[in-house]
């Protein structure tokens, strides 16, 4: 029941940033054709064809539906700026960004999970003190702002790391996409370092925590089903908030470091007024924002029993 | 378990020397108020200290030193030697794991579907059903059963059970102390009950420990603390706190407040607050002095008898006036919850009307619809006239003291907010009405933050009358304070006077200021007529439960 | 450090008031011959590569890049206070459709839509503003409303609704200073939010003309002379650093010194 009903409004969301990605078209300025027809003449003929083409002439919710149908199939028709299609530029760009969000991803919680408990541990020494100052730093400095400074520092000045690009051989990849991906994850790491302190913390202080303690239960019990069991809960609503930071940050750091990305083809196609292209990127941004959201809904479902109740 | 010498402190000093002993099968009670210390020498006696808390002296089990011992040490005894039983049953259980599960993790390797069910039906749980139920899904006194069960799963030698009744219901309460005190004889177990409530202590335990700021003042058997205590703290306890059989002419608290444990490091604990205080009190720490055999007290003097207080002449009862509110055929409900299923009730002017019920019986529900801040499905709510609007009618005194003020405005502002609401003849000022409850002028410019739990209360009774009302609700003001406090705001309440709406679930508190009593059970009044006739011959079974379970001060 | 981080944000703000007037030189005024250069007795943080003096260029953009992330801070936070503690002490129906519209807004990824929005529909700082104060808003209400529902069930909110007084009095007077920590806290952090958001839409050319004094795109378009002149993009990128960490840290400590003074 409570799966069925999160899906539907998951399904629901979809469908509203569907609308709203696909009414993008008709918001563009100088209308459709004007966007569709790119760079080439303007002429009575061209237009029509245009509006042949693209069905111009229908009614928006018969336009919406065709091109939702088409886009459900993953046919987000042809790029106006390289006239190929969407899809087959998507797939172009999406290793290099994967790559830098699995990288960042680790860093995030190889640094930011230690970080927050080992603050959390040392509550109000200065180990926390400093921990909590820098994670606070952390997340207010902007990426784009944060790669110019690693690139200077690193790359220009002490020369460690490459300036541009995304290297071909895996090796090569690694020392190109790790400026960046440090760049990216900062702020991750530092949502995580926080959250990951406040629920370390609050968990300390629950009284089943020494209620299990106090009948003398074996220590990898009391970590395992008491401790961890219950501090994934609050870990888990990290999830969508660092989904976020990564998305966003994304498009800042390929664009800083040269990087052709996902983040760094919206921004083109943005700039170029390529609609196709940021409808798809807005759609594919949204569907991993909504799944993302939904697989953590449905992971509290499996974890805490009051949730399943509840719904 | 031997305890000597126990010092706890973190940031300031807040254990300071306690000693004690408990033997196989003797339950020993551990008493004091808020502050005193005894729930962190519990802990400490677990080695369940709370992070930035460290504990000096020593805790001993047959003999062998665990104070300071490593984790693994202390979990070799916890469970089997000693086991802790906390006050919270709504935080002390794992809410993703089921009852069952509690018992059966602690029972290791015996841990067995039939095993579970037995010690389930050992703390009166006879359906096994339970063992498959979460936390959320059962009633605060089903998880206090499944908890001890739990703390008793590894068969330990000594229970440590700290205030767990206190956030139960006064029926289950009374339950969960029989219960405890069957399973200690059965098992011939030893008890070490943490309470604040002197009379839960005087009934379950063979000797009582008195705590007061951090440390023991007076300890000795049960039956003889209760009849000549050798401490003015105890003594000044005892007569506060009020009894179900009788109505008092005057209730006596303590006054002052409770020092912490730093400040009177070196002198008597509670020299501040006695009447028998001498300058010897002042120059040094008494010791703890043995006066018989298992006797002991922490004061220099001999205690002078509290002169006797007399039993109140039965209260005039007021010729009933004009009706002030009449409540009638009140229902609500909350989704498939019937708060109130018809409840109807009349005050007469200048008359104090007692609604006593547990948790569930509506008696809050009741206030709110009164109040104005629920509306009822059905029924209706008449106050004195129905010309003036609602609130110059009726004003409430809230049950927490914490939050019965904005923790943003000065007290003299709040006061000043409120009687603006009055009528404008005869309007008090806020130095009239801070004296009227006796509070001095200058807690105008006061914030709540500093003030106690009893002035806290003060000011919101001084704010509710600041209005002039017809009638004056008080929502349990008094259960959340200590009793020796609780003396001191029933007494201002009874003189303050007026009409009166008294909501409690205590009868011992009710007896002290209510001409009539209307006892509630589930959203039902099923008893009511004059204080002493209810109490003194109740008629419901209900009312009867509810007098069984006030624990009576031998 | 208070001192300190009040002084920082001060400076800013004297800048940003009056930084045009302060600057050395014409921001716009162009010296090709001198090209790129690095820090010197005349240009102190050197000059880009058509030998605009970057100290001029700053100063002239500290006004857009402060003055405006206010605008959008003050404007969140008049609009989440209000509605926040509206739908948390109604509740019922408005309470209903605020909730649902807020979810809405809160699951779109918020600084993509920005740029979408802003980059296709074009049209600068104006529309910039307006579509974060709408972004910034639903996750600030979410959080007042949140507040209001728990201190509205306190006894002293129910003791004001018994002495009949009136509900915006309540709301205003007796609720709004206990939600003042959160409240101050959460307007510095949307003014950050603002800032980084702001430079970060110029940094990558969405919204505004190239040529522009202005931090973000001197971050873009100086990018390229890091080898030549560093600080024509090192600078501002430093200084959206050094302004956005000193008001988070100032919101972090107001809200602690507000809790303590003002709430327990």
């Amino acid at each position: 029941m409570a799966v069925v009903k999160r899906l539907c409004s998951a399904i629901l969301l979809l469908g509203v940033l569907s609308v709203l990605t696909y009414g993008l078209l008709a918001a563009a300025p100088g209308g459709p054709e004007h966007v569709l027809l790119g760079g080439r003449p303007s002429t009575p003929e061209t237009r029509a064809a245009i509006r042949e083409q693209y069905h111009l002439d229908d009614p928006f919710p018969v336009r919406y539906a065709r091109w939702l149908g088409d886009a459900v199939r993953g046919d987000f028709g042809t790029s106006i700026y390289s006239r190929e299609p969407v899809t087959a530029v998507l797939a172009e760009r999406l290793p290099v960004t994967a790559a830098l969000a699995g990288y960042a991803l680790t860093l995030t919680v190889v640094v930011g999970v230690p970080a927050g408990l080992a603050a959390a541990m040392r509550r109000g020494g200065a180990l926390d003190q400093g921990i909590t100052l820098t994670s606070l730093v952390a997340l207010s400095v902007p990426p784009f702002a944060l790669s110019i400074l690693l690139l200077y520092g690193f790359a220009v000045t002490l020369g460690w790391f490459p300036v541009f690009g995304a290297g071909d051989t895996p090796l090569e990849r690694l020392t190109h996409l790790t400026l960046p991906a440090i760049a990216l994850a900062t702020a991750q790491a530092a949502i995580v370092v926080r959250q990951m302190r406040a629920a370390a913390l609050d968990l300390a202080a629950q009284d089943f925590l020494t209620f299990a303690r106090a009948r003398g239960l074996p220590r990898r019990r009391v970590w395992i089903s008491y401790a961890l069991r219950n501090a994934a809960l609050p870990v888990l609503t990290v999830g969508g908030l660092l989904l976020a930071a990564n998305l966003t940050g994304s498009v800042f750091v390929e664009q800083a470091f040269g990087l052709h990305g996902l983040g760094a083809l919206l921004i083109g196609a943005v700039g170029q007024k390529d609609i196709p292209v940021v409808q798809a990127l807005v759609l594919l941004g949204g569907a991993i924002v909504i799944a993302v959201n939904l697989l953590i809904d449905l992971a509290y479902v499996a974890v805490d029993p009051r949730v399943r109740r509840r719904a | 378990m031997r305890i000597s010498a126990l010092r706890v402190a973190g940031a300031g000093l807040i254990v300071d020397g306690v000693d004690l002993e408990v033997s196989p099968g003797e339950t020993v009670g551990l008493v004091g108020e808020s502050g005193s210390g005894k729930s962190l020498t519990a802990r400490a006696a677990a080695g369940l200290l709370p992070k930035g808390l460290r504990a000096e002296g020593s805790v001993a089990f047959d003999g062998r030193e665990f104070l300071g011992a490593r984790e693994r040490r202390w979990r070799s005894v916890r469970g089997t030697r000693v086991s802790l039983l906390m006050q919270d049953p709504f935080a002390m259980l794992n809410p993703l794991r089921t009852a069952g599960a509690h018992i059966a993790e602690s029972l290791r390797g015996r841990e067995s579907r039939a095993e579970v069910a037995r010690r389930l039906a050992e703390v009166g749980i006879d359906d096994p059903r339970v063992a498959g139920r979460h936390p959320f899904q059962l009633s605060g006194g089903m998880r206090q059963r499944v908890a001890l069960a739990a703390a008793l799963a590894g068969d330990p030698e000594l229970l440590i059970a700290d205030e767990p009744t206190t956030a139960l219901d006064a029926t289950t309460q009374h339950d969960i102390l029989m219960l405890i005190k069957s399973v200690q004889a059965a098992r011939g177990m030893g008890v070490l009950l943490i309470t604040h409530d002197l009379r839960v202590a005087f009934e379950l335990c063979d000797r009582v420990a008195v705590m007061y700021a951090g440390r023991v003042v007076e300890q000795g058997p049960a039956a003889e603390l209760a009849k000549s205590p050798a401490h003015p703290y105890t003594a000044g306890l005892l007569a506060a706190v009020p009894a179900a059989d009788r109505r008092l002419a005057r209730l006596s608290g303590i006054r002052g407040s409770v020092p912490t444990a730093a400040q009177v490091a070196a002198t008597c604990a509670f020299a501040a607050r006695c009447d028998q205080a001498t300058h010897a009190c002042e120059e040094e720490r008494p010791p703890l002095r043995e006066l018989g055999p298992g006797r002991r007290t922490a004061c220099l003097h001999e205690v002078r008898p509290r002169p006797h207080v007399e039993e109140a002449t039965p209260p005039e009862r007021p010729a009933a006036g004009a009706e002030v509110l009449r409540v009638t055929d009140l229902r609500k409900r909350y989704g498939g919850h019937v708060a109130l299923g018809g409840v109807s009730l009349h005050v007469g002017r200048g008359e104090t009307v007692g609604v006593v019920g547990g948790s569930g019986s509506g008696k809050t529900t009741l206030a709110r619809c009164v109040l104005g801040l629920v509306a009822p499905d059905s029924g209706t709510v008449a106050l004195a006239d129905a010309v003036r609007p609602r609130h110059r009618l009726v004003q409430c005194v809230f049950q927490d003291p914490s939050t019965s003020l904005n923790p943003a405005m000065t007290v003299g502002a709040a006061l000043a907010e409120a009687a603006a609401q009055g009528p404008e003849e005869g309007r008090l000022g806020v130095r009239e009405l801070l004296e009227l409850v006796g509070l001095p002028a200058s807690y105008a410019g006061r914030r709540p933050a500093g003030l106690s739990g009893g002035e806290r209360q003060r000011v919101a009774i001084a704010r509710a009358l600041s209005v002039r009302p017809e009638l004056l609700i008080c929502d349990e003001p008094v259960a959340s304070l200590d009793v020796s406090v609780q003396a001191h705001v029933l007494e201002l309440l009874r003189e303050v006077g007026g009409s009166m709406l008294f909501i409690t679930h205590d009868l011992a508190v009710v007896r002290q200021l209510a001409d009539r009593l209307v006892v509630l059970s589930r959203g039902e009044v099923v008893e009511s007529g004059g204080t002493a006739e209810v109490l003194d011959s109740p008629a419901h079974d209900y009312t009867r439960r509810l007098l069984a379970s006030v624990p009576a001060i031998p | 450090m208070r001192v300190f981080l009040t002084g920082v944000l001060g400076l800013a703000l004297v800048a940003a008031v009056a930084g045009t007037w302060l600057a050395p030189y014409d921001p716009g005024a162009q010296d090709l011959a001198l090209g790129a250069a690095g820090p010197s007795a005349a240009h102190w943080l050197g000059t880009d590569d058509l030998g605009r003096d970057v100290l001029s260029r700053l100063l002239a953009g500290a006004g857009s890049a402060l003055l405006w992330p206010v605008v959008v801070a003050v404007c969140t936070m008049l609009l989440s206070t209000s509605l926040g503690l509206l739908a948390g002490y109604r509740r019922g129906w408005v309470d209903a459709v605020m909730m649902r519209t807020v979810d809405l807004a809160i699951a779109l990824p918020g600084m993509l839509v920005l740029i979408v929005v802003v980059g296709v529909l074009g049209g600068g700082y104006g529309w910039a503003v307006l579509a974060m104060a709408v972004l910034f808003t639903p996750g600030d209400i979410r959080v007042i409303r949140s507040l209001t529902l728990a201190q509205r069930e306190l006894a002293y909110a129910e003791a004001a609704r018994t002495l009949g007084l009136r509900p915006a009095r309540i709301m205003f007077r007796h609720l709004l200073p206990n939600l003042a920590p959160t409240v101050v806290a959460s307007a510095l952090l949307s003014f950050v939010a603002a800032l980084v958001a702001l430079a970060g839409l110029s940094f990558l050319g969405v919204g505004l003309p190239a040529g522009t004094p202005d931090w973000g795109l001197m971050v873009e378009e100086n990018r390229g002379l890091l080898d030549l002149n560093p600080w024509a993009a090192i600078a501002p990128a430093a200084l959206i650093t050094v302004v956005a960490c000193t008001a988070t840290l100032l919101g972090d400590r107001a809200f602690e010194s507000l809790s303590k003074g003002g709430l327990r």
